[in-house]
């Protein structure tokens, strides 16, 4: 199987959302930025896989939008010579799913440079899934009109369940969540791609309103707006094109598991019964898949960008990453040892709290911050120098995953 | 000015027996393995069954035990806006193995792991209709763990 390898990645600063914004013209200048860095033209690509949620507001979903064919545009606006294009969609996790593509193309010989592109402007507010509820074939937006449950509701139920499973007060896990606040927001304010730049104090993060109890204000990250391109080729050409190649040592996407146990966001309702698997397996299961392919375990990972919508999301996620028992996360963050000069380095970049969430290219924005701390290009968030895997997870709406796993390679 | 009669209407058909003096919940069971759906699906969703037959609509428990829950602090936007906070959705998880998401009665007062109990209540109401739903409320004194 031939290896592939990130040898060019590129994204614009994440800027507040909602304004309508000229998305080829986005798109296309952290393109051509990528394909600058690896020293390529466009008419050496072989394939565009494109992902953006960015419709012009106000804009019926018709099957025909041209959010829906970005790539398509994309080829158009920089120049193709025929060229594969594949659009993708996956929520939240819809630029690691495009990264897997790209990446099985390589390593199964279809194309040998591959541009991934994601771009989102996503309106204010907390994610109201505005139309879905008529679609009556689905649950998915029932969750809204019959209980009014929004995205923050699921991850109050599942902070707050998993206080009560350790034997610990609701206070407990805020507090928790408060420090990572405190700690990211110091990395996002070294990031001159965050939005954020303010860095909070945990007793800030708790005096905020209290939004959906246990989560305050400031534990759920805000929407953006912000594009991102990571471009892939085989591992023979990077060597050429770079002398800083990394590795796609592991690409793993996640889909709905129907034992798990933990409400599912947009779903009105868990199945499997008694044969239910520990909560949040579907999180760990691409995890496990990346550990698989690139024949690496918990332990062989040096620091990760985690997908953090809300501030919970990163509790589990290391709980996912380490396979650790919960008091082993919560002692990591407690004694603030996910810095980057800390035992488990997480979320270099700010992440999502510091950034908000251009819900579609979020995973290229990981991608992006992974690629540069192997190669030693973070400035000042910069990790320690002998760091060798960074592992980004994505996760995202009707049970949508993502892992991707690089590794240094030189 | 005359007093308009006003339709008492489920929130969404098909959710739960209406009208009824007793409401319950509607789901669907299949007869091959036993997969419990709410709401009710005309096909099953476990992907080791082989579809033989198609699921059939059962009335679920009216008893559950909360899961985990949410107190929820600000208005919701149109057109949900008739969700008037703080208000509290609970995830609860009914005998059949299966945990559905619902509006509690009340915020006060919820621990994980209380028993709760289904009842069909008034949700809001506009100039034609006055919108039903169900709601889980606490048993009295009801530990189930």
């Amino acid at each position: 199987m031939t290896e592939s390898a990130v040898v060019g990645a590129e994204i614009t600063n994440w800027i507040e959302a909602g304004k309508p914004a000229p998305t080829a013209e986005v798109v296309a200048g952290v393109a051509i930025e990528a394909l600058r860095q690896a020293g390529l033209r466009p008419a050496d690509l072989d394939a565009i896989i494109s992902t953006t949620s960015a419709m012009p507001f106000g804009h019926p979903t018709f099957l025909t939008t041209p959010a829906q064919h970005m790539g398509h545009r994309l080829a158009g606006k920089i120049g193709s010579n025929g060229l594969q294009v594949i659009n993708v969609s996956g929520a939240c996790a819809s630029a690691a799913a495009a990264f897997s593509i790209a990446d099985s193309m390589i390593k199964s010989g279809k194309a040998r440079k591959v541009l991934v592109v994601g771009y989102d402007n996503s309106p204010r507010g907390f994610y109201f899934s505005f139309n879905s509820y008529l679609d009556t074939d689905m649950a998915i937006g029932y969750p809204l009109k019959v209980v009014g449950a929004v995205n923050p509701t699921y991850w109050a139920m599942w902070a707050r369940r998993r206080a009560y499973e350790m034997g610990k007060p609701v206070e407990d896990i805020k507090e928790v969540m408060a420090i990572i606040k405190e700690e990211l927001s110091k990395n996002g304010a070294l990031n001159p791609h965050a939005r954020y730049k303010k860095v909070f104090t945990a007793k800030e993060v708790l005096e905020s309103p209290v939004v959906d109890d246990p989560l305050h204000l400031y534990m759920i990250s805000a929407v953006s707006s912000g594009a991102g391109a990571v471009l892939l080729s085989d591992m023979d050409t990077a060597k050429r094109l770079t002398n800083k190649p990394v590795k796609v040592a592991a690409s793993a996407v996640g889909g709905p598991l129907y034992n798990e146990p933990s409400p599912r966001l947009t779903y009105f309702t868990t199945a499997g019964g008694r044969r239910a698997t520990k909560p949040f397996y579907e999180w760990r299961k691409p995890i496990e898949d990346a550990y698989r392919q690139a024949g690496i375990t918990a332990e062989d990972v040096d620091f990760a960008e985690v997908h953090d919508t809300s501030l919970y999301h990163v509790i589990n996620w290391i709980d996912q990453i380490m396979g650790w028992e919960r008091e082993e996360t919560d002692k990591l963050i407690r004694s603030r040892q996910f810095g980057r000069d800390g035992r488990f380095p997480v979320n270099l970049s700010g992440g999502t709290t510091s950034f908000g969430e251009a819900v579609y290219a979020q995973a290229l924005m990981e991608v992006y911050e992974v690629f540069r701390q192997l190669r030693g290009e973070a400035g000042e968030r910069q990790v320690r120098k002998n760091a060798k895997i960074g592992l980004a997870t994505a996760y995202g709406a009707y049970g949508s995953y993502g892992a991707i796993a690089l590794e240094r390679a030189w | 000015m005359s007093q308009v009669q006003k339709n008492v209407v489920p929130i969404v058909e098909g959710l739960f027996t209406w009208p009824s003096d007793h409401p319950r919940l509607i789901g669907s069971r299949c007869p091959v393995c036993g997969s419990v759906q709410f709401p009710k699906s005309s096909v099953c969703n476990n992907p080791e069954c082989d579809h033989s037959r198609s699921p059939e609509e059962v009335l679920l428990s009216e008893e559950g035990t909360l899961y985990s829950f949410d107190i929820h602090a600000y208005d919701l936007r149109e057109p949900f806006e008739y969700h008037k906070a703080p208000y509290a959705i609970g995830a609860v998880e009914l005998p059949e193995g299966i945990t559905i998401l619902a509006r509690l009665t009340t915020t006060k007062g919820l621990r994980i792991g209380m028993k709760l109990r289904m009842k069909v209540d008034k949700l809001y109401e506009d100039a034609e209709n006055i919108y039903m739903t169900y709601y889980f409320e606490p048993v009295e004194g009801g530990e189930s763990r």
